[in-house]
């Protein structure tokens, strides 16, 4: 069909043409490959255990590497701080950022399709970690290899906050690791204390006890504070509203809302897997069974107090409302205190926000016999190497995630964009001690004492659950407790039809 | 075009409807306007005063929305700041590419389908416009897929590749019809005077530059705007303008007056373009099905 | 039109252009040897090939296997078989048609009638182009300036709908009762333009000829309009639905930026399930399923278009 044509005039002129375009183009797609791919180089020297450790550091010099990862402060600092890591080791970084949803779209093709573009990944605990950590590197046999710089602090569960390290990388089995804690998101509370103050004699008088807020405090007494702004705001007082759920649009934070409320009360759990490993197994549900219910009964009952903007309002931005002055009191992650404590952006901020630990739940609440802890639970981002890459790939991968993750760099992260240190020894360094007191350079470090000291020791924390259907869990359950939220579904109806649609997800039907 | 004048009698049913048409124009335009307005404004305001609101009902407080300090900071920040120099060139090239690219493929094509007849036609010309029709997000993962191995991810060319799977057809599709229109007679003449095909096929170029020429930004305009492919296929090496617009929101912040600036500035030059080509519009947005 | 001068035969009716022909030239002479054609012809055809047909094969073969668990195994049709008990999925074809039905009735309501009010008015060209503002815009940026205005704490849109009484303090996102009318709006503002920029082409297709013997037969305006008038619309506004409605499922960005499908799923409509199916939940298999039935309903759709498209074609000629 397509065979040549006779006529040569048009060939000869074509052909001249065609070549010159073609050749143009060629070289511009190439040179647009060269420059804009994202493969990763090697280049090597070899070290052994008695090498320097400046040897060991600069065995890869050379290389070029890729991290993908979240657009928080860790990533934006170490990028602007990228030089230094390449004078120290001879290695170039690209650090590609984006939203959360896009990161997990790309780790995930990459991870899936056997290849490793992104060699270093920023592995969240569950939405990335659960379902892909069979996909990552064990990071537990570079640990001790004499032939690869290591951190003088090591890596072991002791180098980190409490329960950070199986947080992020610890997932279905024992023995592996897959990540280093790298950043994280600790929940706990933010509240105003000038409106407190201020209303504190209304609210006395109504409630019977003082309007604080403290480690003792109950999600009864949150659903009080709430009932009582609301009330005020719609009697024309000029107080904002109480409180505010996360029930945006982006599921897992919504699922974590939920989550806290739930283990709180009786350390509830969606199932009953190990809450460190997580299973990829995970059987039937415990949704549907009476504390269940119940639960989401006081839910609705807190959600029917808030905020009218509930259901519009994700973690961003409910940050937003609170920053724009509009709610008293909001469960958060720690990493906002600095959005919140900037003058040029936050109305909450200048010593009006105090912090505190999750809410703790209510023993009139509890119907399965548990104790009632201050329910706290987290986004653990490690830093993980992509299980595809080739040995040498990997271990020069390793020399970045340990370096990233040192004291150093934390702190300065830390002192720089607002970050949150996963080390321990970086809360012993004498200013950031300082700055867990106003006035602070580091507004993050206000909320150290009610997370680190607090929030993630147990009974409080809840890491899991680690399941590799994670992404369509926390979407399940978004999705149907919004519905019983805004009155489609009755409490009862919800729990039951989440718990149809997960053991169907797991196959426990 | 204009249309001939008809004499209309004034009756107070039709006097009702002009009143009544005028005023919903007056409405409708100031609320096509208006989100367009507000976005320009707050992209100069800082952020706490791209909060500021009025009471609810107080209506003499709209000045509210005009007192403030101008500041162009947002946009420093965008381009000094936060690279979007090379976003704004990766949506120039990634839009350009593939509109260079699907125009000049395309009207290969095209030219050729509107000169000869053969088996099937009908069906390659179906199959050609479909792919114009495929949801974006069906096709995303298997593309994905494919260009992953061929290492098209994250680059300038695969970006221009993507946009190609809906610029191309809709080139050839459009581009047909302007060569439908000119006879193959022209062509005749001139071969017979002994020019080449070739030859003849450049003769009578001139005669379709000009919708060539709208279609080129009509497919800049598609690219431009695209932000699935952009985030899936492009971002990483190929940021462009949408994505790295998306990118503002940020964990901690969502940065108000930088996405306002960043809409403007993806906004502005594709309403300039839409009004270069403002006469092209209607048949480029309907595939040629209806024309001014 | 410049474009349309290079036509032999002049159209007689100046005001009446002919709609672009899709399936024959104007000429009826062919050129013999066709080689020269295919040749043109292949590089955008294997382009095309390399960006459509490879992939849907990929895309047959995702939708009959497992491939979520790192490894791809055949199921045998599990994915389609577990479809229609999939309650995310049958809503997501509801939301998707009540979405369409709503934005395409809107659209149509509004766009005619402004293109009547516009219709030979001095203002009609400045109007028009102001109109046409909005669909220059990537839907994108659009969703985020309208998140921007609907925002129940900083938003001037939330705070004149509250000002008006239509709204409660709950911004209109934050109710599944509202959320998918905020959605509308947003294609509304767009999309509007276009009906109206097409109706606006249409009228003036309508013979004035007939519209005035009419007249002098006594016939109202409003009989003209439907006797006359609207008959010969009919044709371009039904292709102007079309467009929409198949665009209404190859645009989800700024539902994307919106909603996200939420609260309570109440605006996932099924394009935003697939995308969270392929790109959240990572279970491509099922992912590349729901694809496929996606696409064969636009195919289906694309044919009736095509249809539409041929039956514009001039009778004579």
């Amino acid at each position: 069909m397509f065979s040549i044509p006779k006529n040569a005039v048009y060939r000869r002129i074509n052909r001249r043409k065609f070549l010159e375009l073609g050749g143009g183009a060629a070289t511009a797609l190439g040179a647009g490959g060269l420059t804009l791919g994202l493969g990763s180089t090697i280049t090597r020297s070899k070290v052994q255990a008695a090498s320097t450790d400046d040897a060991k550091w600069k065995q890869y010099a050379g290389s070029k590497l890729v991290f993908m990862s979240e657009n928080t402060p860790p990533s934006f600092a170490i990028r602007d701080n990228i030089k230094a890591f390449t004078d120290k080791t001879g290695i170039e970084v690209t650090i590609l950022t984006d939203d959360l949803p896009v990161v997990q779209q790309k780790v995930g093709i990459d991870l899936r399709g056997g290849k490793a573009d992104y060699v270093l990944n920023y592995v969240q605990d569950k939405p990335i970690g659960s379902p892909f950590a069979d996909f990552y590197a064990d990071l537990t046999p570079m640990f001790g290899d004499e032939t690869l710089p290591q951190d003088p602090e090591g890596y072991g569960d002791d180098a980190w906050f409490t329960n950070f390290l199986s947080a992020c990388g610890r997932f279905y089995q024992k023995g592996k690791i897959i990540a280093l804690p790298y950043d994280a998101a600790i929940a706990c509370t933010f509240y105003r204390q000038d409106l407190f103050e201020a209303n504190s004699k209304d609210f006395e008088a109504e409630y019977g006890y003082r309007l604080e807020f403290n480690k003792d405090s109950t999600w009864q007494n949150v659903i009080d504070m709430a009932t009582f702004f609301k009330k005020a705001k719609e009697s024309g007082k000029d107080v904002p509203y109480g409180y505010a759920q996360h029930q945006g649009s982006f599921a897992w934070t919504t699922q974590l809302d939920i989550q806290r409320f739930l283990f709180a009360n009786g350390r509830w759990m969606d199932w009953n897997i190990d809450d460190v490993y997580g299973s990829k197994e995970p059987g039937k549900t415990n949704w549907g069974d009476e504390q269940s219910v119940f639960m989401l009964q006081k839910f609705k009952a807190l959600a029917d107090v808030c905020h009218p903007d509930n259901l519009a309002n994700g973690t961003l931005e409910l940050n937003t409302v609170y920053q724009s002055g509009n709610i008293a009191m909001q469960t958060q992650y720690h990493e906002f205190a600095a959005s919140i404590e900037d003058e040029s952006k936050s109305r909450a901020a200048g010593g009006k926000t105090a912090y505190a630990p999750c809410p703790k739940g209510d023993p009139k609440w509890i119907k399965n016999g548990g104790e009632p802890v201050n329910g706290t639970n987290c986004g653990i981002g490690g830093i993980g190497i992509n299980g595809n890459a080739s040995d040498d790939l990997k271990r020069a991968a390793y020399i970045f995630a340990i370096w990233s993750v040192s004291q150093d760099n934390q702190y300065n992260v830390l002192k720089g964009l607002g970050g949150t240190p996963t080390r321990k020894s970086v809360l012993e360094r004498e200013d950031v001690k300082k700055a867990a007191q106003r006035p602070t350079t580091m507004p993050n470090a206000l909320t150290f004492d009610a997370v680190y000291n607090f929030g993630i020791k147990d009974p409080n924390f809840v890491l899991g659950p680690k399941i590799p259907n994670a992404n369509e869990y926390h979407s399940i359950l978004a999705g149907e407790v919004q519905k019983c939220l805004s009155n489609e579904l009755s409490p009862e109806e919800a729990a039951k039809s989440i718990q149809t649609q997960l053991d169907e997800l797991n196959g426990a039907g | 075009m204009a249309s001939r004048e008809v004499i209309q009698y004034e009756t107070p049913l039709s006097r009702a409807f002009r009143w009544f048409s005028a005023v919903f124009l007056a409405f409708y335009v100031v609320w096509t306007v208006l989100p367009l307005f507000i976005m320009f404004m707050s992209s100069f305001k800082d952020l706490l005063e791209a909060f500021k609101l009025p009471a609810v009902g107080d209506w003499a407080g709209v000045t509210v929305f005009f007192e403030f300090t101008p500041t162009t900071k947002h946009y420093y920040e965008l381009f000094a700041r936060l690279g979007f120099t090379t976003y704004l060139f990766n949506s120039l090239v990634a839009a350009g590419g593939s509109a260079v690219v699907s125009v000049i493929l395309g009207s290969m094509c095209a030219y050729s389908l509107s000169r000869i007849d053969f088996k099937g036609k009908g069906d390659l010309f179906f199959w050609i416009i479909s792919t114009r029709m495929a949801p974006v997000v069906a096709v995303m993962v298997p593309l994905y897929w494919i260009f992953r191995q061929l290492d098209l991810v994250g680059t300038l060319p695969g970006l221009i590749l993507a946009y190609t799977t809906f610029n191309l057809p809709f080139a050839i599709w459009i581009l047909k019809g302007f060569f439908d229109n000119v006879p193959y007679a022209i062509e005749e003449a001139q071969m017979i005077d002994g020019a080449t095909r070739f030859q003849a096929l450049r003769a009578i170029l001139p005669l379709v530059a000009p919708g060539i020429g709208a279609f080129v930004v009509l497919c800049i305009l598609f690219a431009w705007n695209d932000y699935l492919f952009a985030a899936i296929i492009g971002s990483g090496g190929a940021k462009t303008l949408p994505a790295a617009t998306r990118e503002l929101v940020q964990p901690q912040n969502i940065q108000w007056g930088q996405i306002m600036a960043a809409g403007v500035v993806t906004t502005l030059p594709m309403m300039f373009l839409g009004l270069v080509i403002r006469k092209y519009l209607v048949t480029g947005l309907t595939m040629g099905a209806v024309k001014e | 039109m410049d474009l349309f001068r290079v036509r032999q035969f002049p159209d007689s009716v100046e005001s009446r252009p002919v709609p672009m022909s899709v399936t024959e030239p104007a000429s009826l002479n062919k050129p013999r040897s066709k080689s020269f054609y295919f040749w043109l012809m292949a590089p955008a055809i294997l382009v095309l090939a390399f960006i459509s047909i490879y992939p849907f094969f990929w895309m047959i073969y995702m939708s009959l296997h497992d491939v979520d668990i790192g490894h791809v195994e055949w199921n045998n049709f599990a994915n389609f078989i577990k479809l229609p008990s999939d309650t995310r999925f049958l809503m997501g074809w509801v939301l998707l048609a009540q979405y369409s039905a709503m934005c395409l009735t809107l659209q149509i309501v509004i766009g005619v009638f402004l293109a009547l009010a516009l219709n030979g008015t001095r203002l009609e060209k400045i109007l028009v182009t102001t109109l046409l503002m909005p669909m220059m815009m990537a839907p994108l940026v659009a969703g985020m300036v309208w998140y921007f205005l609907y925002n129940g704490t900083f938003g001037w849109y939330h705070w004149l709908l509250q000002s008006l009484g239509i709204l409660g303090p709950k911004s209109i996102l934050a109710s599944s009762n509202t959320a998918m009318i905020g959605l509308v709006l947003v294609d509304v503002w767009q999309w509007t333009p276009l009906i109206t920029l097409i109706t606006l082409a249409g009228l003036k297709r309508v013979p004035q000829d007939q519209l005035e013997a009419n007249m002098v037969d006594g016939a109202s305006p409003f009989r003209n309009f439907v006797s006359v008038t609207l008959p010969n619309l009919y044709p371009v506004l039904l292709i102007a639905i079309m467009l929409r409605f198949m665009d209404n499922f190859r645009f989800i960005d700024s539902i994307l930026v919106l909603t996200g499908g939420g609260p309570g799923n109440a605006t996932k409509i099924l394009p935003v399930y697939l995308f969270e199916v392929s790109f959240k939940f990572f279970k491509l298999g099922r992912g590349a399923a729901i694809a496929l039935i996606l696409l064969v309903v636009t195919i289906i759709l694309g044919k009736l278009l095509v249809r539409v498209f041929d039956r514009q074609q001039p009778s004579k000629v």
